[in-house]
């Protein structure tokens, strides 16, 4: 049957999305009606605390106690009112690059760029704020979505799949930013590889800034856009099953073009608030694995908006309370990262066995 | 081998009723029938892959079974797949499985060159010949093919013959499944026709004519018509294409066996036409969205107020929240009717919309079709349903090939469609 029909082939991605995988066993019967259920919510709290627990357990391979470990991870992040803070501001760009996952995943597109587009969205805001800082946010949505659309233009071109020239666009814009900083856009002084401050700045907020109610709008917008409007409605459709989909008289090819550029538009504003709001200057490693970071928030949520406002706070806690493990007990902070994976693990690990009933 | 009173039920569908059946060593027997008619059901019991719900098998031989579908490795090479064969453990290099791949695709008497290649870039004529080479190999004493033609060009299928013929020549019973008359005319020694899961006859010679009679169930004059329902009168022109013309107030039924080039004209209507109900064929994968509630499938075409439909459409269901992929089938089959259908498209492209449903689905889908055409609607009903094109339909066409047959009107196709069906008028 399909063998008969390449053109609606070429529309299908490369491999089964998450999306499809999670839902299709939905046990929350009465759910994807939007408020989706507290079976997900749940199923993802207790992968964050799987996997805390099994970090701290890990300790024990050091020569730590897992109960130290656990309290430095936690005053480290959440402890204290300046603890909170740097969770917070750690928070913000995950809660944007996982809502372009869960937006992109949600399609049924594997958009892995987020780190790219994260990057171009940062550089566009940094080019465009002398023009103020409505104008640099709008440069830095429309920087990542069309970063994110080359994907989209190679696949209807070429049929390349997105997993593939999503992640090799990171590596462009990497070392597009490598030489942005190196050469044109090095700072005046000349002193290190870096560039200019912003000539804007997001407002101030005691020690945070006004990326955070941008950031959770964002959330409630995405949540909107998937649950309560005809497009989310279509976008999800095809996310479940594109063949179906297009049955119903969804025009599937759009579809994939549109949520492509809308998740590239939502890592490209992580890039830019965390330039406007944090670094003001941008340097190499500036993305510092945020993109990537996105798609362990996106899958802790259930691919869920709203439950990403969670998880991201989960991992920006995870971030900053390994930094205090460094510091206080010398782990390495990559700790973090190793919990992204752990978490990941659990919620792959829960799915197979509830499969296997 | 003998196959003696064989029954076969799935849920309620007896696939296979009380069948008896000989298979002569050194003979091509063939087994045909329309979809459906339990000719798959019968040769897999008759090789073991299936228990019988009644019935026994004598003298059971040794046999090689080539499925319909490829049962290949794509990844690897043909000398590979053919290694797989021997699961005993052992160690062997690339160019000792060569070896052994081309003795014995030569001892198959099969020509298929250069075992190196990938399964993956080979034609499908190519990968059913290693296919049928694969099922040689463990030498059978009873060989069945399972429609082996229906993905090979003629040519490809003169081989296929060929070898066929030397197999029996040399003593092995072969069995080929198939609902093509002119090959099986051309290339069996006996045939035996299935409908409905019975044996209906048994010959060793007939004519094609005499035998697409047999293969289709009997026609009482414009069966299913209820006593009393008004003709109705054929509307304005709705749609032309190629020669295909639809008319409103009309249900135009296109029958043809499955693979004719149906799935493909439904599909291009699908595109040129956006805004017509469509009801997919592939309903399993075409059908609801499973992981998105009734209420969420509706939408997806504008149709509003679920509860409402739901009661219409008596879709059993807890309520507009529930997710459709919960849904039987023909419940599922009847939130598609209400989402292409409560709009009041002016056309409708309705694919078996019957098919695998029971009996009380399938006349609340007659039924809507009926009140659609009434009011207005220019139906086209791909069905390979007999009964059901004559149930519903006020013209009809044969798809054989991709080739559209001539309207005729019901009468005139209770002498002909079989024939057209079968490819040989």
């Amino acid at each position: 049957m399909s063998r008969d029909r390449p053109a609606e082939r070429r529309l299908q991605p490369a491999a089964t999305p998450p999306s499809r995988r999670h839902a299709s066993r939905e046990s929350g019967r009465q759910d994807a009606g939007g408020a989706a259920g507290w079976k997900p919510a749940l199923r993802g709290a207790l992968a964050a605390l799987v996997a805390i627990l099994l970090l701290a357990l890990s300790g024990l391979a050091f020569g730590h106690s897992p109960r130290e470990l656990l309290t430095i991870l936690i005053t480290g992040s959440v402890g204290s009112a300046f603890a909170l803070q740097g969770t917070l501001l750690k928070s913000v760009p995950l809660l944007l690059t996982g809502l372009s996952v869960v937006l992109a995943f949600r399609a049924g597109v594997w958009n892995i760029g987020g780190e790219g587009q994260f990057i171009v969205g940062a550089l566009a805001a940094l080019l465009a704020s002398r023009f103020g800082l409505a104008a640099s946010l709008l440069a830095a949505m429309l920087a990542g979505a069309a970063w994110a659309s080359l994907a989209s233009l190679m696949r209807l071109w070429r049929n390349a799949p997105e997993v593939l020239t999503t992640i090799l666009l990171n590596f462009t814009a990497i070392h597009l930013l490598g030489w942005c900083v190196n050469g044109p856009l090095r700072e005046r002084a000349a002193m290190y590889p870096q560039t200019d401050a912003a000539q804007s700045t997001l407002p101030r907020l005691g020690g945070l800034h006004a990326g955070i109610p941008i950031a959770i709008a964002a959330a409630i917008a995405a949540w909107w856009l998937l649950y309560r409007t005809r497009e989310g409605l279509r976008l999800r459709a095809t996310g479940f099953n594109a063949s179906a989909a297009q049955w119903a008289g969804v025009n599937v090819r759009a579809q994939l073009v549109r949520a492509m550029a809308v998740s590239g538009a939502a890592a490209g504003l992580a890039g830019g608030i965390e330039l406007l709001g944090v670094t003001h200057r941008l340097f190499e490693r500036f993305a510092a694995g945020y993109g990537y970071s996105g798609i362990a928030v996106a899958l802790l949520a259930q691919l869920h908006p709203l439950g990403a406002l969670a998880s991201s706070f989960f991992f920006g806690a995870l971030v900053t309370g390994a930094g205090e493990l460094q510091r206080a007990a010398n782990i390495s902070a990559a700790v973090a990262t190793l919990g992204q994976a752990v978490v990941i693990l659990v919620l792959i690990g829960y799915e197979h066995a509830r499969s296997r009933r | 081998m003998r196959l003696s009173h064989i029954t076969k039920s799935f849920g309620v569908t007896r696939a296979v009723d009380d069948v008896s059946l000989t298979i002569e060593p050194g003979e091509v027997l063939a087994v045909i029938g329309e979809n459906g008619a339990g000719k798959t059901t019968l040769m897999r019991i008759a090789a073991g892959e299936l228990a019988p719900d009644a019935g026994t098998i004598e003298d059971a031989a040794s046999i090689g079974f080539v499925h319909q579908h490829f049962l290949l490795v794509p990844e690897l090479t043909i000398a590979e797949n053919l290694a797989l064969l021997r699961p005993r453990f052992r160690f062997a290099t690339r160019r000792t499985l060569e070896r052994e791949a081309a003795e014995t695709i030569a001892a198959s008497g099969i020509e298929l060159r250069d075992v190196a290649r990938r399964v993956a870039e080979l034609s499908v004529g190519e990968k059913s010949k290693l296919e049928l080479i694969k099922a040689i190999s463990k030498r059978p004493s009873t060989l069945i093919l399972d429609e082996p033609t229906s993905v090979l060009t003629p040519h490809e299928s003169e081989e296929l013959f060929a070898v066929m013929r030397a197999l029996a020549s040399h003593g092995t019973a072969i069995v080929f499944i198939s609902h093509k008359l002119p090959e099986v005319l051309a290339v069996a020694q006996r045939i035996a026709v299935m409908r409905a899961g019975k044996l209906v006859l048994e010959t060793r010679s007939a004519s094609a004519e005499s035998l697409a009679l047999a293969m289709t169930p009997q026609q009482s004059p414009l069966p299913g018509r209820e006593a009393g329902e008004r003709a109705r009168v054929r509307g304005a022109l709705a749609l032309q294409h190629a020669n295909l013309t639809l008319h409103h107030n009309e249900i135009l039924a296109l029958l043809g066996v499955a693979g004719n080039g149906q799935s493909q004209l439904a599909e291009e209507l699908r595109r040129q036409l956006p805004h017509a109900g469509h009801i997919p064929e592939d309903r399993t994968r075409d059908g609801v969205i499973a992981q998105m509630t009734i209420a969420e499938n509706l939408a997806l075409r504008g149709v509003g107020d679920a509860a409402q439909r739901i009661g219409r459409y008596s879709i059993r269901a807890t309520g507009p929240k529930q997710l459709a992929g919960d849904l039987s089938g023909g419940n599922q089959q009847k939130v598609v009717l209400a989402r292409e259908l409560d709009r009041r498209p002016e056309i409708i492209v309705a694919a078996e919309p019957t098919r695998g449903l029971d009996l009380e689905a399938t006349r609340f889908v007659h039924e809507r079709l009926r009140d659609a055409a009434d009011a207005g609607a220019a139906i086209l009903l791909i069905t390979s349903d007999l009964d059901e094109a004559f149930a519903l339909a006020d013209a009809m066409q044969v798809i054989y090939r991709g080739t559209l047959s001539e309207r005729m009107t019901p009468e005139e196709a209770s002498t002909r469609v079989a024939n057209l069906m079968a490819g040989v008028a």
